[in-house]
Formats: C-alpha cells, sequence, structure tokens
C-alpha cells in the first residue's frame, strides 16, 4: 500500500487478501446487494400502501431517529459477533448505564453522560474480562450480566425511573434538531461512520476480524487475543452507554425498565446485515442497512395501525429470508 | 451529601473496581449477579413459629419490576409492620407461574393463617391455591383472578374493564363526543390489556356512536421506551389527534415524552391508568396529562386487613354481617386536576 493510486473502496482493506479472504468478502458484497433491495422494496410497499405519510422527509427522519438506540448498539454488537462472540446484556446494560448516569448527573448534563457511558464501558469490561481471562463463553457470561445488570439498575434506582427534564443538554441530543435533522439521527450516523473506519480501515479493525476468522493462525500472527476479546465488549459497553443518552434524552427520563429485549433487536440487524455468528465476517454497511430495514417495518405496520402480531410475524420472516440468503451465497 | 441511591452507585462502583483489580480470573460477574440479588432480597420473616396471639399472614406475587408491582410489594410490607399481632412472610416475586406455584408451596409448608397470592398468571395458580383452601389456609386473592371461585375465601381488586369505562366516560365528555382517539394499549395478549380496551370500545361506542373515532391502537408492553416510539411513529401519521388514552402511567410518560417532543401538547389531553405519583404531579399541573383512573396498589395493604380479619373470624366493623365479604371491587375513581389532591398521597 505505499502506492499514491488510490485503490478501489473495497479492497482498500485487501493488504494481503488470501483467498478464503477474498471469498468471504465476496459473500458479503452479495448480501450487501441484496439488502438494500430489501429496504427498497420495503420503502416502495410503503409509498404504495400509504402515499401521503410514508415517504416524506419528516418520517424519514422519525424512522432514523428511532432506530438511532438500536442502531448504535448494534454497531457495537458487530464488533463482538465479528470476533464470534455474543452480547446478551445490552438491554439491561443500557437501563443500568441510564440509571448510572441519572444518579450521579440528576442536575447536569455533564455528568449525566459521563456516567452512563462509563458506567456502560464498566459493565462491557466485566463481560470482556470473564470472557477472555475468565474463559467463560460469551453466552453464559452476558446472559449473566443480562440479569445481573437489570437487577442493579432496579436496584439503584429504587424501581422508580429518574427524571431529567433539567438537563438540557441531554435533552438535546434526544430530541434537539440540527437544520431540520434530530440530534440522535445525526449521533446515530456519526457512530456508523467511526465504527466503518474502526473496522475497515485500522489495524485494530483486521485484528477483531482475523480473532474471529481463526484464533490460532491470528495467535501465530502475533495478535494478542485477550486484549482484543476484552475489548470488543467494552466497545460494546461503550455503544450502549452512548445509547442510553439517547434514549434517557428522548424519554426525558432514566428508567430502569427500559431496552427490554433490545438485544434482540440489536442480534437481528447485525446477522440480517450479514456479519457471520460464527465470526471472521463482519460489514458495517450491512449492520446499518439491517437496523434501517426494521426501523422501516416498524414504522409502515404502524403507520397502518397493523396489529403488532402482524409486526413480529414479518421480522421473523424477514430474519428467516436474510439467513436462508446468507446460506446459498456461502 | 449523597443520597441513597448514590452512595449504592459509589459502593458498587468500588467493589467492582477492588474485584477487577484483585482478580484476572475474571468471576466478577456472577459474584455481582449474586452481590444485588442478596442486597435486594427483603429481609425475611423470623421463621420460628411463636404461639399465641401471631397471625401469620403468607404473601406471594409476581417479580417487583414495574412500578406497579414493586408498590403492590411495598405496601403489604408496610400495612403488616403496622399491626403488633402479625408475622409477614414473604418470598421474592418471580415471573414464572411454575415457579410461583412452588414458591406457594413453600408458603403453605410454613403452615400460615392466611395466604395471600396475587398470581403471575390466574389459570396456572388455579390448583395451588384450592389445595391450600382444602387444607384449611383461607387465600385472598389479590388482583389477577383464579379460574374457580372456590380457590380463595376473597378477592380484592380493582377494576380493568371499568378503567376503560371511566377513560370513555371522561374523554366523551371532555371532547364532545367529537374527534380522533388513540389508543396505546399494555401488554398484548394478556386480559389487563383486553378489559382495559373493551370498556373503553363498549362505552365510547354508547355514548358516542360515531361521533368519536378510534384512529390508532397499538400496543407499548407497559413500558415508557416502547411507549415512545409506538406513539412517534402514530404522530407522524395522524394530523389530527384530539385524545390518548392510554393503558399504564409508566408507560404513558413515555407517550407524554414524543408528544412533548413534537411539540404537539396543545392539540390533544391524555389519560393514565393506575395512579402514579408522577402522573399526578402533571395532572396537578395541569395541561397534556388530564386525568388517569386508579388501579391502586393500595388493594395489597387492603388485602393484609383482610387476611388478618379473616384469621381473626371478624368481619368489617361497618358491616353488619360479621365476616369479611368474598368479593371486593376497588373503583376506577376518575383523578383529574380538581380532585387530585384527595388522592396524591395514594400515589405509588
Amino acid at each position: 500500500m505505499s502506492t499514491d493510486v488510490s485503490p478501489p473502496a473495497d479492497l482498500a482493506a485487501e493488504t494481503a487478501a488470501t483467498a478464503p479472504e477474498a471469498r468471504a468478502r465476496r459473500r458479503i458484497q452479495m448480501q450487501e446487494a441484496a439488502l438494500p433491495v430489501v429496504v427498497v422494496l420495503l420503502l416502495v410497499a410503503g409509498t404504495i400502501a400509504d402515499r401521503e405519510q410514508f415517504l416524506t422527509s419528516d418520517n424519514m427522519l422519525t424512522v432514523l431517529t428511532q432506530a438511532s438506540v438500536t442502531g448504535v448498539v448494534a454497531m457495537g454488537m458487530t464488533f463482538v459477533i465479528a470476533t464470534g462472540g455474543i452480547d446478551l446484556s445490552v438491554g439491561s446494560v443500557l437501563a443500568a448505564a441510564a440509571i448510572a448516569g441519572g444518579l450521579v448527573g440528576e442536575q447536569q448534563s455533564l455528568p449525566f453522560i459521563l456516567g452512563a457511558i462509563g458506567f456502560g464501558v464498566l459493565l462491557g469490561l466485566i463481560n470482556g474480562v470473564a470472557i477472555a481471562y475468565g474463559r467463560i463463553v460469551p453466552f453464559i457470561a452476558t446472559l449473566a450480566m443480562f440479569a445481573g445488570a437489570r437487577g442493579l439498575a432496579l436496584w439503584m434506582s429504587d424501581k422508580t425511573p429518574i427524571s431529567l427534564l433539567d438537563l438540557d443538554v441531554v435533552r438535546d441530543l434526544g430530541r434537539g434538531k440540527v437544520a431540520g435533522i434530530p440530534n440522535a439521527a445525526i449521533v446515530f450516523v456519526l457512530v456508523t461512520t467511526g465504527a466503518w473506519v474502526l473496522l475497515n480501515r485500522t489495524r485494530y479493525g483486521r485484528h477483531v476480524i482475523a480473532v474471529g476468522g481463526n484464533r490460532e493462525a491470528a495467535r501465530m500472527a502475533g495478535i494478542r487475543l485477550r486484549p482484543i476479546i476484552t475489548s470488543v465488549y467494552a466497545l460494546s459497553g461503550l455503544c450502549v452507554g452512548i445509547a442510553a443518552v439517547l434514549l434517557s434524552g428522548r424519554l426525558g427520563s432514566a428508567s430502569p425498565v427500559a431496552g427490554n429485549l433490545l438485544e434482540l433487536d440489536a442480534i437481528a440487524a447485525v446477522v440480517i446485515g450479514g456479519t457471520s455468528l460464527a465470526g471472521g465476517r463482519a460489514t458495517i454497511v450491512g449492520t446499518f442497512l439491517g437496523v434501517i430495514t426494521f426501523g422501516l417495518l416498524f414504522n409502515l405496520l404502524n403507520l397502518l395501525d397493523m396489529p403488532t402480531e402482524l409486526q413480529q410475524l414479518s421480522k421473523g420472516v424477514i430474519i428467516l429470508a436474510a439467513a436462508a440468503l446468507q446460506r446459498r451465497d456461502g | 451529601m449523597f443520597n441513597r441511591r448514590q452512595q449504592r452507585l459509589i459502593g458498587l462502583v468500588a467493589v467492582v473496581a477492588l474485584g477487577m483489580a484483585a482478580c484476572e480470573s475474571g468471576d466478577d460477574d456472577s459474584d455481582e449477579a449474586s452481590d444485588s440479588g442478596s442486597a435486594s432480597a427483603p429481609a425475611e420473616g423470623g421463621g420460628s413459629v411463636e404461639e399465641g396471639e401471631t397471625i401469620k399472614i403468607a404473601f406471594s406475587a409476581p417479580g417487583a419490576d414495574h412500578g406497579w408491582l414493586a408498590a403492590i410489594t411495598e405496601n403489604a410490607e408496610e400495612e403488616a409492620a403496622q399491626h403488633d399481632d402479625v408475622e409477614f412472610v414473604l418470598l421474592e416475586g418471580t415471573n414464572d407461574s411454575a415457579a410461583q406455584v412452588s414458591q406457594v408451596e413453600q408458603l403453605m409448608a410454613e403452615d400460615p393463617d392466611a395466604l395471600i397470592i396475587l398470581p403471575h398468571e390466574g389459570d396456572p395458580l388455579t390448583p395451588v391455591a384450592l389445595e391450600a383452601m382444602e387444607q384449611g389456609i383461607p387465600v385472598i386473592n389479590v388482583d389477577r383472578e383464579f379460574s374457580s371461585e372456590g380457590a380463595y375465601r376473597t378477592w380484592i381488586g380493582g377494576d380493568n374493564y371499568g378503567i376503560g369505562v371511566s377513560a370513555a366516560n371522561y374523554l366523551a365528555e371532555q371532547l364532545d363526543c367529537q374527534g380522533n382517539v388513540v389508543e396505546i394499549q399494555g401488554l398484548a395478549g394478556i386480559s389487563v390489556t383486553e378489559q382495559r380496551t373493551a370498556g373503553f370500545a363498549d362505552t365510547i361506542e354508547q355514548l358516542c356512536g360515531d361521533g368519536i373515532t378510534i384512529v390508532a391502537q397499538q400496543p407499548a408492553d407497559f413500558l415508557p421506551d416502547v411507549g415512545l416510539e409506538v406513539m412517534e411513529t402514530i404522530l407522524q401519521a395522524q394530523p389530527q389527534i384530539d385524545a390518548v388514552y392510554t393503558h399504564d402511567d409508566d408507560m404513558a410518560m413515555g407517550v407524554v415524552s414524543a408528544i412533548e417532543n413534537a411539540g404537539r401538547e396543545d392539540e390533544m389531553i391524555l389519560t393514565g391508568a393506575g395512579g402514579s405519583r408522577d402522573a399526578m404531579e402533571r395532572i396537578q399541573e395541569g395541561g397534556l396529562y388530564a386525568a388517569t383512573f386508579l388501579y391502586n396498589p393500595s388493594m395489597s395493604a387492603s388485602a393484609v386487613r383482610v387476611a388478618r380479619l379473616i384469621a381473626l373470624g371478624e368481619g368489617f366493623e361497618e358491616l353488619a354481617e360479621p365476616e369479611v365479604p368474598s368479593r371486593i371491587e376497588l373503583p376506577a375513581s376518575t383523578v383529574t386536576q380538581e380532585n387530585v389532591d384527595d388522592f396524591i398521597d395514594l400515589g405509588f
């Protein structure tokens, strides 16, 4: 990569692509081509079904805002899944982070933001240490955190929400706008961009993929496994902390019951995006589209006042279809 | 300088930091889970069975993970503590019917003088309640009903259908039977939600015919963050909303945020249900949050009093009959800005 001729974007990360890696990358490209089709289909269906409200910039920005919480969490989840891990604790950690933020910063925004993000990272680190150094499988370690963090959130808050109506900056992050674009949507796009750069343009990103792809080979190549594995859970905790700030800002309060089932939405978005649950391949663009797909679906069925059972059913069908697509390509 | 909740956070962070520094073995995780578990578990009743005048009342309810259920457990404990002759036995709640059945069996083994049960679901808990009744332990059924009347000595609860009726009466009057109403429901597929929906739909139709249209109807699982998201989309879809009928005060807070974020709080009024303190404070202020309908967790305190009277073989002083009635249904009183001061102390 010492030439000054800029390579095509999709080849940039390929310094020493081996054959299987190239194949994996092609597979991701197929996936990335398939999901935009789904998004376009949803947009077309939505426009036909509800000509007046669906395809307005206002409504599309609402979709982006609504997707922001799940979206930011899904970005962290992509790194975890890229290493072949899983983080089941994100919903509970989100609630605990929001409550922790509320306790240190009931009156001021900055302590709230630092408190929420810091606590998210702390709980993420605990997950990471338990998995990387304690050799507990990710499913179990984060399942323990799933239960533990929810308990913490309820206990720390005395089971009552903490009102954040006086926190102007936090409120503004959640519901304010810059030039007509909701701040939450801007944060989501920024986090997505940051995650893309981190995964595709840094050595760290390549190491994450390498650890997920072939752990033995990665070790031989001199990659220190434990710090990498610990770090992806801390990164997930960081994203959850940011999401906790966004959600609390939109709600005007920190709720100990927030984030229920968030882990399922985040994992589903990552997986339909094309990131392999087995690890070793990951796509940020895919995760972004996965989040948007569910966001559009929720928005559309809700606009049409469809019963929720139909929403859940369609979600199931989409997950299954995406998984099937993944198999055929592979 | 720190309040109780802040002290917990500080203590916790300190413990975790020490734990992580001390060992890299990484089982902090499970430590922590058990830490919080034991710390939040309430003190259990003494266990030694005293003879004489002491009345032993056992209590079983679902997990206190929601404002209303937390208040149910708290109110029962506080009420019991006020009676010197009551020994109160409580197990930490669970949201699994099978686990609650074993819990009730465990409580029965302690041979209480009365057993208060708020079942997670009525049907699966009915057989074990019947068994307790057969053993001669009077069962006081709170809120969600057993499927057999033989399974309880007394049922005490709120009126879910009545919440719908009260809300319909209130909104019909406020809107002069004209306008668009959005309904944000609780958890889909449980009887509480169905009854609150049915009471509202039946009464609105009876009072206003086609004058009031329910333009959108979506469940938000009793959760504020879900309420926020659902309402955001409905606000996109509906250019004119005159009122929002929600099934729960906690959830309504998310709905309120969505409406305020959209700057449409002057366009509509909103009603809650349950009677939380936050909701009543909003009602006091006036504006968007216009009313709530009581479904008060004070019912568990009443259940403790009822259990005590049943154990003593006494009735209510105000009633001519010497026994406690077999069914007590609490009214879904309408709380508005005018009468909120009378109710705010009941708020949870």
